[in-house]
């Protein structure tokens, strides 16, 4: 089993981790707990779960993957892109296995909104209901991704 | 026991002569001190998991990063990652034999062209060594130093696009990936004249001698390999009969087809099939349309007995492959360098 991080070392790690540019907490100055629950009771608030999330988020995913590339349209008015580069992302929390490099952009025709997220995001929603900090570059508002994907209450 | 550190210790790797090393250092960090090169892109943090090397004898049980990154069965199996081998006594271990040709090469950055709004060609004139032996197909890890955010070394892999005989200078096509560090790196940050630091080369994909068939499949920066190995059999007058499948979204997506055009009047037996996913009015695009499967299975006939060879996305090669094994395409038949 991989080795449990305590949390002081795991915001260490989170924060110098090399995989993402900023590391995945970016510029954000609150610790690792803070952001944590800031970004669960934001989820919660909607009535939604990390898990529930996480299960759209692969959804939209999936629906993508069969574009080879290519936009797929995905009803009601989304538009998801798939788009994959060369390489592969550990879990910064030391899980088992490690993530293509897979960005899902989805579009949301109506709004105009957009958002992007990678494999490696939906495994840190679902595993550790984490969206990284604020100014990481794969930072994923809770907010901005249920009003993009216009996520009401389950 | 484990030698004190500073103290000399032997590496002996396949069937060669065993080589001193002083211990405390990574095995990736020993390895490179004698220009033995193992692929790594993130410059020995276990981070990437390229790192692998099987170890026969000298190491210490798996790291919480080697435990996380390697399969039960790789360890089982004696996998390590060689940054996370902490060399302190006499080591055996195996690596791939083409990983002994692998060498440190210094360049120049001669030539930037853009090739479509998210393709970037790249010319390199290698400076130290002079010259690097490849196939066509193969690849190198390119050094991306520190900038902006990113702090610290890292490596990322471009297939070289130019062909073999071109031993002084390499052409590399580069996509733009979504903050991609490497990446932007190269579309930012990369001016002409740049000295750039590479190791290479790397990798299995590479023709098959043989008088079969050859479909090629591929889209995006996927057309490095392909290129290089067309050209390669242009000039060695490899008369085979070729297909090669290039998927775009739209005429804008489409490069070098002047080139693929030159190779057709050249190559006798070469046929370049674009294909267009989404093209536009504006595009008055007459050629193939639909996702590249989609043209693959309308062009390739039952029980095909040649071989293919793919590059592209992961889920691009998932594809594709179902077709080609639905035409009667043996797996030992098909090769792919995928992105993932």
């Amino acid at each position: 089993m991989p080795k449990k991080h305590s949390l002081d070392a795991l915001e260490q790690t989170l924060r110098q981790a090399s995989a993402a540019r900023e590391g995945f907490l970016g510029a954000d100055e609150r610790s690792l707990a803070t952001i944590l629950q800031a970004d669960d009771e934001a989820i919660r608030r909607r009535g939604l779960t990390h898990a529930y999330i996480a299960q759209h988020l692969l959804a939209l995913r999936q629906a993508g993957w069969e574009g080879l590339g290519e936009p797929v349209s995905v009803p009601p008015h989304f538009e998801v892109c798939v788009d994959a580069a060369r390489g592969t992302l550990p879990c910064p929390f030391g899980d088992q296995g490690s993530f293509a490099k897979v960005n899902t952009t989805v579009h949301n025709l109506a709004s105009g909104k957009e958002i992007t997220f990678t494999d490696l995001n939906i495994h840190l929603i679902a595993s550790h209901g984490f969206y990284e900090g604020h100014g990481a570059q794969f930072r994923l508002d809770p907010e901005q991704l249920m009003d993009t994907l216009e996520m009401g209450e389950i | 026991m484990p030698e004190p550190a500073g103290t000399n210790v032997s590496i002996a790797i396949n069937d060669r002569p065993a080589f001193p090393v002083p211990t405390g250092q990574s095995l990736l960090a020993a390895l490179k001190a004698h220009t033995i090169f193992v692929p790594s892109a993130c410059g020995g943090r276990g981070v990437c998991g390229l790192c692998r090397v099987k170890v026969l004898a000298g190491a210490g049980p798996c790291t919480p990063r080697e435990e996380a990154l390697l399969s039960e069965a790789d360890r089982l199996a004696g996998m390590h990652l060689a940054c996370q081998v902490t060399v302190e006594r006499d080591l055996r271990i195996s690596i791939p034999n083409d990983f002994f040709s692998a060498r440190e090469y210094k360049a120049e950055v001669i030539a930037l062209r853009d090739l479509t709004p998210d393709i970037r060609e790249i010319t390199l004139q290698l400076r130290s060594p002079p010259v690097m032996d490849f196939k066509a197909g193969q690849y190198i890890q390119l050094r991306i130093p520190p900038y902006e955010q990113l702090r610290r070394t890292i490596y990322r892999a471009y297939s070289m696009a130019s062909p073999p005989s071109a031993r002084d200078r390499l052409e590399l096509e580069v996509r733009q990936v979504l903050n991609g560090a490497g990446t932007t790196y190269l579309f930012k940050h990369l001016p002409l004249n740049t000295h750039v630091v590479f190791n290479g080369p790397y990798g299995e994909f590479y023709l098959r001698e043989s008088n079969r068939a050859i479909t090629l499949i591929a889209g995006g920066s996927g057309m490095a390999p392909m290129k290089a190995m067309l050209c390669a059999m242009q000039e060695r007058k490899i008369r085979r009969n070729v297909r090669y499948f290039f998927g775009a979204r739209a005429r804008r997506d489409l490069f070098l087809m002047d080139e693929m055009q030159a190779l057709e009047q050249s190559l006798p037996d070469f046929r370049f099939i674009p294909a267009l996913s989404k093209p536009l009015p504006e595009d008055q695009w007459t050629g193939e349309t639909g996702l590249i499967t989609e043209v693959l299975d309308r062009h390739l006939e039952d029980q095909y007995p040649g071989e293919a060879y793919l590059c592209g996305s992961p889920a691009m090669i998932q594809a594709c492959v179902k077709v080609l094994q639905k035409k009667g395409v043996a797996k030992d038949r098909i090769f792919y360098d995928t992105f993932a």
